[in-house]
Order: structure tokens, then sequence, then C-alpha cells
């Protein structure tokens, strides 16, 4: 750590603890507290929530193009925060508004634009694969809001250790131990734990933090009894192959995690050679509309 | 880990069933469930259903009651069947049902009856048997149960809590069929995968039934908690006598929209269900952020968190803690860990590892309630602490008791020689807060300075004493 104990700062160093302290993880923002205290009321104030949305003109818009996507499940079309509460719930809508201000809550983030890139089509390709495959209790839009937290502990990591890039890349190319191991070598954690504890700050749901946790763990993936809830572990194998589509189709996001986690996914998705190049056939389509 | 299904109490729900009894029926048919249409049978399992089989049970002590024959009644719960039902439906669930019951048939001899008492319930009915026999056909049958299971794509361990009670002359179905069940609860109390026989469970009656249905709803009230905000840290100063504040201690607090959840009693139920690595890491994260704030904010101080055992003994408490650390961007030094004496005694390695990596990683490391239990002084020399708390169990006496001022004065002398802070937890009054001054105690904490605060209030309150 760079940080020093109390009392003991030296003038040098105040410059680049300033610097630093901007650096912690995202705040969860404020409207996703408000969403909760109103879930926690026997009879929550939509109107209330509705105008505490609206006064955020980019929020708002952002709610209501993510209630009208194919994932969040509103069968007719949304046209004011209003109708999006409505046809949500609060319990959606705060997932929605987490994944609408993950991007914007960290300061900066024009230096990751692929990687943003490249999340906001994992999470698209996986809210549809959810549909797609059909598993008991895994939720489409889990998926969508899943596959875009499910990586955010690298940009932590990335924003507090210059050198992780690195790490990263090492890990990206390694084929036979977990991705979590390789940054275990240089690191005294790893992207997934933090990612983790970054969705229960924003009180997203355990399935989805679970899942954050153990996405490069085929165990957990390939074992009923490894403790995972189901959702979780459906949630790790559509993002997981979601990011395989989006390999075969357009050449980026190139990691080896297939290599090791790829027959898992399949196993637990039933996904036969057949039904993965049908996959690939239609995935390109959800990519280029997501482009 | 204590997963019982919420249940009706079972004598009441057993006694509601009519006993007309019946011809013992074929076994031959009873394990065929495809053409099977009679109303005693299951049709899933192919076992003689919960009315059939009651019927039989009362035929079978009839029977041993006459002849002076033995019987012997074995009661199977499968563990996380609701698990398996609400993750992967009722039609997956009905599979698993229809394999295990096969297995189960198959590890017993024909002459058994086989029942099913319920969606993952079933009773054998075993003749002849004395309870060491019967017991080694339990842990056959649990053997037998714990094959891996191929269920479409997905490959199962399942296992099972089985219960075991031997007929008893003059002993009626219902009671015999109560006694296994009840054994059966308590094999599930002690985390399944085992058999227990009746007679070895404690006697679980109304009140038990009463406590396990409580720490059920808290079990629930606790996940709502956990991912609708319900949960909050208060903090309580630990103020040395020179008026520094030595540190704060974070307290968790769990505040339903309907009630405070108080701590002695979601802790426990935490701890039992697992929970509690959960609600420590939570724990962890935001005592961290608090503490990066106060820093910010210009007050920095440090901040204590209570460890659980389940935590420590974790492979991944230390990779949490440091991901809690990157998270908050904070300094070790800023951070102080509390563990129970008795946490530091545990020499496996998962433990000690977790241990040397906080002491390397330079967060504080204080023992908590320390003195309460078996406490042993001469350990203190090779715990890796720098802090000790003593227990309020010595502040509560002061100043009146000499004995425990003479230990506590004794533990002050000691942890000073060892280069430990010495605090005294508990301090409610003005005579106590004097008596552990004298004791040459560093730093007290309790009601006398200050009650637990959130965390605006105990900001206010570290910024009007800096």
């Amino acid at each position: 750590m760079s940080d020093n104990p109390p009392g003991r700062q030296r003038p040098l160093d105040e410059l680049l603890e300033r610097t630093i302290r901007d650096i912690d993880i995202p705040p969860r923002p404020t409207i996703i507290d408000r969403i909760c205290h109103e879930m926690r009321r026997e009879q929550p104030d939509l109107q209330y929530v509705g105008q505490q949305i609206s006064a955020d003109v980019s929020l708002a818009a952002g709610l209501i193009k993510t209630a009208n996507s194919p994932y969040f499940g509103c069968h007719s079309r949304c046209r004011s925060v209003r109708e999006a509460l409505l046809m949500l719930g609060l319990d959606a809508t705060s997932r929605a508004i987490a994944a609408i201000s993950l991007r914007q809550a960290f300061p900066g983030s024009a230096h990751y634009e692929r990687f943003w890139q490249a999340s906001a089509q994992i999470a698209a390709l996986s809210g549809w694969l959810a549909q797609t495959v059909r598993k008991p209790a895994l939720r489409a839009d889990d998926a969508y809001t899943y596959g875009l937290f499910r990586d955010c502990g690298i940009v932590i990591l990335l924003r507090r250790f210059p050198a992780y890039m690195q790490t990263l890349g090492r890990a990206n190319r390694e084929t036979e131990r977990a991705f979590t191991d390789v940054e275990g070598e240089a690191l005294p954690t790893n992207h997934s734990l933090v990612g983790c504890l970054m969705a229960r700050n924003w009180w997203l749901p355990e399935e989805i933090s679970l899942a954050i946790r153990n996405h490069h763990d085929r165990d957990a993936i390939d074992h009923f009894e490894s403790g995972l809830p189901a959702a979780s572990r459906y949630l790790v194998a559509v993002s997981q192959t979601a990011e395989h589509i989006l390999q075969e189709v357009t050449g980026a996001s190139h990691t080896e995690e297939w290599k090791k986690l790829g027959p898992s996914c399949r196993r637990l998705l039933g996904l036969d050679d057949a039904a993965l190049a049908n996959l690939y056939y239609d995935g390109a389509a959800v990519i280029k509309s997501n482009a | 880990m204590v997963k019982r299904k919420a249940r009706p109490v079972k004598d009441v729900h057993v006694a509601a069933l009519s006993l007309r009894p019946v011809n013992r029926p074929d076994r031959k048919h009873a394990a065929n469930p495809v053409h099977d249409s009679r109303p005693d049978v299951d049709l899933i399992s192919g076992f003689l259903n919960r009315g059939g089989g009651l019927r039989a049970a009362t035929r079978a002590v009839a029977e041993a009651d006459s002849t002076g024959g033995l019987l012997a009644v074995l009661w199977l719960d499968i563990d996380r069947f609701r698990q398996i039902n609400e993750s992967f439906g009722h039609a997956a669930g009905d599979r698993v049902i229809v394999r295990l019951a096969e297995r189960l048939r198959l590890s017993l001899s024909s002459d058994c009856t086989l029942l099913r008492m319920g969606s993952d319930e079933f009773v054998a009915l075993i003749p002849a048997v004395n309870l060491q026999d019967a017991s080694g056909i339990g842990q056959r049958v649990l053997a037998e149960i714990e094959r891996p299971l191929a269920i479409d794509e997905l490959l199962m361990h399942p296992s099972a809590s089985l219960g075991l009670a031997v007929h008893q002359s003059g002993e009626d179905a219902l009671s015999l069929l109560e006694r296994a069940d009840r054994a059966m609860v308590e094999a599930k109390s002690r985390g399944g995968k085992c058999l227990v026989a009746s007679g070895d469970e404690p006697v679980a009656g109304r009140h038990g039934v009463q406590l396990a249905r409580d720490e059920l709803a808290i079990e629930a009230d606790l996940h709502r908690a956990l991912e609708s905000g319900c949960l909050a840290l208060e903090y309580q100063p630990l103020v040395g006598f020179d008026g520094r504040v030595e540190a704060i201690e974070a307290l968790i607090r769990c505040d339903l929209p309907e009630q405070r959840l108080m701590p002695g009693k979601f802790i426990p139920v935490a701890e039992k269900t697992g929970l509690i690595v959960r609600l420590g890491e939570w724990s962890l994260l935001q005592g961290a952020l608090y503490a990066a704030r106060l820093r910010d904010e210009g007050v920095p101080t440090k901040v204590a968190i209570n460890v659980s055992r389940a935590q420590l003994t974790s492979a991944s408490f230390s990779p949490a803690l440091q991901a809690a650390l990157i998270c908050a961007n904070l300094a070790p030094a800023l951070i102080e860990l509390e563990f129970t004496e008795s946490l530091f005694l545990d020499l496996s390695e998962t433990v000690q590892a977790n241990l040397r990596s906080v002491r390397a990683a330079g967060v504080g490391i204080a023992i908590d309630d320390f003195g309460h239990g078996y406490s042993c002084l001469a350990n203190l020399k090779d715990l890796p602490a720098n802090k000790i708390k003593l227990d309020r169990s010595f502040i509560r006496v002061l100043p009146d008791d000499r004995r425990a001022y003479a230990v506590v004065k004794a533990m002050a002398l000691l942890g000073r020689e060892l280069g430990m802070t010495v605090v005294a937890e508990g301090v409610e009054t003005a005579a106590q807060q004097a008596a552990v001054e004298q004791a040459s105690v560093d730093a007290v904490q309790g009601y006398f300075h200050a009650r637990p605060m959130t965390e605006e209030t105990m900001l206010d309150w570290l910024r009007a004493r800096a």
C-alpha cells in the first residue's frame, strides 16, 4: 500500500497522497440507496423514486433504454421513467441503474474504452444467451448486469497498480492455471474478489456477486456441491460462452479462458458442436446490433 | 450448516392421518411405478405413499408386538433437495427422487417395506434387525445415496440425513415413526450426511421446534438485510488516558423495516448458517471505506473490525482482506482486526497462514475479550497481537472486587512488558474508569466515554476532539 499511517505523512508525499485518494472503488450511486429505502417500505413510493431518477436526465434516458432492451423483459415499449419503473419493479430498476451507472462511476474511464466496449458486448450477448439457452434460475436481466460487472475488478486494480497491466497480459495468455492464480503471484488478491466486493457494496444480488467471485473457478462451475448457487454457475457459463462468441466473431477480447472453462460451460449449458455453431451465427447479429 | 425446512410440528402432522389397517402391500408392485395406479402408491418413487405407508407401519408394528419380533425404522431425508428443486425445477427434482429411490431399494433386502413420506423423505421398515444391525444397514444406505449422480448435464453428489429407531414393546406406529423422524432432524442439524439413532439426539420438544423456526426466520431476515441495504456499522471509540482516540470499533447493526435485529440474536444464527463469512467480509469493506473517509476528512483513525472463526479458517480470508484494503485504497495501519484468544490457538495451517499474512500486511491485531473463558497468560508471549482487550467481566466488578483488580493490574503490566496496548472493555462508570487507570491500563472502551455511534455522529465526535 502506498498510504501512510496517521500523523506520519511527509509533505513530499502529500500531492501523491491526494492523487491516490481518488482511486478507491466508485461509491454506490445514492439513487440505489433511495430505491433500497423505498423497497423496505410497506408501500414504496414509486412517484418519489421516479422523480429522483428523472432529476438526472442521462440516468432517466438510460433507464428507459435499458427497460426497452430485450433483456429486461418489458413486453411493451416504455416511454417514460414512470412506465419503466412500473414495468421493471424496484428490484430490477435498482440493477438497471447499477448497470447504467457503472461506467460513469469510474473517473477517467475513457482510458479503458476498449475494455468497456467489450464488457458491453459481453453483457448484451450474455442477456441474449440466457434467453436462448433457457435454464432454471437464470434471468436475462441478471446475465446482462453480470456481464457488465464481471470484470470491473480489473479496472479497479489497473487504476491502483499500474504494473497490473503486465500481470493481466500473463493471465490472459495462461493456458493451464486459473487466471486468478496468475494474478495471485503478483498481487495479494485478484480481480474476482475485488469485483465481488464492489458488487456487494452496490447491493447487487448475491447470485451475481458470487458469480463474479468464482468466474475463473472451474471446480465451482463443474460441481454442484461447490456450494455456488445454480444461478451463479449459469451466469458464469453464459458469460464465458458470450466472451467466446465475441472472440470467434470479432477476434476481440483475447484470453485463453475458453480452453480452460469452455468444456465445463458447454456441459452446464448443454451445448454440443452444432448448437455452438448456431450460437456463433446468431450471436454475430447480436454483436452487430450492439456495435 | 443447519438448513431445516419449515415443517409442521410432526406429532400433529402425523396424527392427523387416518390409520386404517390394511393388508401389507406387495413389494414387487410397490417398486414398479409405471403401471401402478393404486391410491396407496407414490407414482414417482414407486414406494407406498404416506397414507399407505402409515397403514403398513401400523401393520408391521402389530406383527412385531404379537410375535415378539424386531422392527427398525430408518427415516431418510435428502440433503439440499429444496435447492435442487428451486434451482433446476421440479422435473429434475423428480428424476433425482426416482434415482435415489432406486438406490435405496437396491441397498435394502427385499423384506423391507419402503414409504415415501414427503417430497424428499423416505422411510424403510426393516424387520428382524436390532439397533446394531440396523445402524450397519443405515450406513450402507448412506454410502449408496452418496455415489455421484448424473442428471442431465449435471453431476450431483447427493447426500442424506438418516434417523433410526428400533421398535420398543408396546410402542405404537406413530410414536416409532416420530422417534425416527426426530433422530433424522438431529442428523440434519449436525450438517447432514450422517445417521443418528433415536436416543442419541437431545430431547426436541415443542420448545426446540420453536427455536428452529425462530432461527429460520432470522436467517431469512439476514438474507433480506444483506441484499436490501438494511445493514450498517456503528462505531464505539477506544480512548486512551491521554485523551487520544486509540481506535474505533465497528459494530454491526441490522435494522429491518419492522424491527432492529439484535446482534446477540443474529450473530449466532449467522455463525450456524455460514452467513457470518459474508457479514464479516461486508464489515471489512465498510470499515475500510469508513477509515478511508475519516482519513480524507482530516481525522485519520484506526478502525477495529471483528473477525469470526469461520472467516479465519477460510483460505479466502487474506485475499478478501487485501481486496477490501485495495477497494478502500487504505493503508493497512488504519485497520485493526479483533480475534478472540481461542482463534490464535487454532494450529491449522489455514489459520496460521492467515494470521501470518495479516501480520505481514501490517494490519493491527487485537485479542478480544481476553480473560473470558480459558485464557492462558503464558500464551500471550507467542501471540502475534499488538493489543489486548480485557474482558468486561473483570471490569464490571471494579472497583470493589480487589481480586479482579489484581488480575487487571497484572495483565496490564504483562501486556505492557510484551509491548502491547492494554484496553479495558465495558467501562461504564467513573469509579471503573479510575480503577483501570490506577491499574495502568492504556485505554478504555465503554458507555462511560461513548455509546456506539452512526458514521455521521462518529465523524462529528472525532472532529470535535481533533
